[in-house]
């Protein structure tokens, strides 16, 4: 059997003694779209961070495509994109100026070029040369997307990516995640509030509360066990303070 | 998409390049820059005016008094003609650059590091193939090179008004002191931008980092060489004690091993300031400073080598600082 294209290994994090990632340990199978569901400040995006390099965990380990994250970095970094919750990019540059730059950073090849293709991949050359600074919500997170896969990342991490987002807009990037899994493979590692979309999207989901796993398995697990889309969102509630609040009232 | 062929094989090597041409397209596009070099470019521009105005009016006087001795059969020789020398008219544009080029610097130093702060194009560019030293020096870069642009533009400028304000035009001699005047400053502006750097980029509040930066420039800009000059013993009478008492200068040296340890702290406190170090590097070069009207900029630059050293070793040992410091991500997606 092939090695997970994302391992955690006793994943842990705590600022001033507060623990806030406590022992996170998981596989994630290539190709899946993976679901990270909890509360706010369950440790969705501290984990996130661990994943993608930006912080260092204060114990235990993961891998995301083979490499260490503490001790290949470099080597996590080449193979992930990421995409934070509030995509703010600079303001004065264009959108084709900001990919550019990204694409440098990144080392591509012909970054204009791979920048034309990749707008074109998600449908929104007419945005190229307009400066971000004037881009509605939707129109950043397109741009977001764009600059996290240019450069074919194994791996694409997105915190909350629908958040604020018009149905509209939660349908484009819906789309757009799905395409990037299906016709390209890409692993999706996905931060959301949203049970609705988990449903739609995820091939497997994982609900973590106060920083502890309380839940993980493939979707079809889920819904043979638990049945429709509102079972998963009872299976949520039972499993996170915010359900078990609802309960007592 | 996932493409192995994309994906780079070895660690980009110009990432700072990358940064730092991003940094700088992005400070002239938000015309900041612009407006705070024009602002400089102003205030050195009237400092050199005035100055050419108070030396045609010594001129005015000279005249006067010359034709009014001629007119009643006298000699002219017991009056002296005012000295003239175009470079010393930089005084007040020099005297801008410490103060107002200094805090111009600072709020570069806390545009760059905070502008990334918060809108979380850091996770972005941090989430890359590049080591975390190369955002700083690519940050840096682009600062620095800022100030340098802008200190090119105002004393560019005010060069080309010199030549044209004196009447007999600048030599080569004057250009290369004016060129060797830009690089001091922009190390000298260099030390307040990292500095305000450093500090926007570590503290928790930038803002909180900004204040502080502020209070730096108030201690060594404006506080230390006041301190100096105020308890200068020479500077307690107009003119100086020792000029208005004819006092020679071996006497002077004598007189002043009375207050050896006096002296000491008086200078240690001046010393500390980079700002004072620019005034006397400057004041040397230009010929500002009587002693060294008229000297060969050689014999200047050996006798003013300590103060140049300091100057660059701050700039480096912040430089250095800011490489050196670990990033905390966590951190630096607060605003």
């Amino acid at each position: 059997m092939s090695e997970p294209m994302i391992r955690l290994n006793r994943l842990t994090q705590s600022f001033d003694g507060v623990t806030v990632v406590d022992a996170l340990s998981m596989d994630i199978e290539q190709g899946e779209i993976f679901g990270f569901l909890g509360h706010n400040g369950a440790g969705k995006t501290t984990t996130i961070q661990m994943l993608t390099t930006l912080a260092r965990p204060a114990s235990g380990t993961a891998t995301v495509a083979g490499y260490d994250i503490c001790n290949e970095p470099l080597e996590v970094r080449r193979r992930i994109g990421y995409v934070p919750e509030n995509v703010r990019l600079y303001d004065t540059l264009t959108a084709a100026e900001n990919l550019v730059f990204f694409a440098r950073l990144s080392g591509v090849d012909a970054p204009a070029r791979r920048v034309r293709e990749v707008l074109e991949l998600l449908d929104c050359t007419y945005l190229a040369d307009k400066r971000v600074g004037g881009f509605s919500k939707g129109m950043r997170q397109r741009v977001g997307l764009a600059q996290a896969i240019l450069h074919g990342p194994a791996v694409l991490f997105l915190d909350e990516p629908t958040s604020g987002l018009d149905p509209m807009g939660i349908k484009m990037l819906r789309d757009l995640v799905m395409r990037l899994n299906t016709e390209f493979g890409m692993t999706i590692f996905m931060n959301t509030h949203l049970i609705s979309e988990i449903a739609k999207t995820c091939t497997s989901i994982a609900v973590l509360s106060h920083g502890k796993l309380v839940y993980h398995d493939r979707i079809e697990a889920v819904t043979a066990r638990y049945g429709d889309d509102a079972a998963l969102e009872e299976l949520y509630l039972s499993l996170t303070p915010v359900g078990r609040l609802a309960e007592v009232a | 998409m996932f493409d192995a062929a994309l994906i780079p094989t070895r660690l980009n090597p110009t990432p700072v390049r990358t940064i730092a041409a991003k940094d700088i397209r992005d400070a002239l596009r938000d015309r900041f820059i612009l407006i705070v070099t024009a602002f400089l470019a102003v205030a050195a521009l009237v400092a050199l005016v005035t100055g050419a105005i108070a030396l045609r009016g010594d001129v005015a006087t000279y005249e006067a008094a010359k034709a009014s001795l001629l007119a009643l059969g006298k000699s002219a020789d017991a009056i002296k003609a005012p000295e003239f020398y175009p470079l010393r008219l930089l005084r007040g544009a020099i005297e801008q650059i410490e103060i107002i080029g200094a805090a111009i610097a600072i709020l570069i130093g806390y545009r760059s590091a905070a502008s990334e702060r918060g809108r979380q194009t850091l996770a972005l560019m941090l989430t890359r193939p590049m080591r975390r030293w190369q955002f700083v020096a690519g940050k840096a870069l682009a600062g620095i090179g800022l100030l340098a642009g802008g200190l090119a533009l105002v004393l560019g400028g005010l060069t080309l008004v010199l030549h044209f304000l004196s009447g007999i035009g600048l030599g080569a001699d004057d250009l290369l002191r004016i060129v060797v005047v830009w690089g001091v400053a922009v190390a000298y502006t260099a030390c307040f931008f990292l500095v305000s750097f450093i500090l926007s980029l570590h503290m928790k509040q930038p803002s909180h980092a900004l204040l502080v930066a502020f209070a730096v420039w108030l201690t060594l800009v404006l506080i230390a060489p006041q301190i100096g000059d105020t308890l200068d013993p020479d500077n307690q009478v107009a003119g100086g004690v020792f000029k208005q008492l004819n006092i020679a200068k071996p006497d002077q040296v004598e007189i002043m091993k009375s207050f050896a340890t006096f002296e000491t702290v008086r200078d240690g406190i001046e010393q500390a300031s980079v700002t004072k170090h620019f005034e006397r590097f400057t004041f040397a070069v230009l010929g500002i400073k009587a002693t060294y009207a008229g000297m060969p900029l050689g014999p200047i630059l050996i006798e003013m080598l300590g103060n140049l050293v300091w100057i660059f070793l701050t700039a480096l040992g912040l430089g250095a600082l800011a490489l050196a410091l670990p990033l905390n991500p966590d951190r630096l997606a607060k605003a």
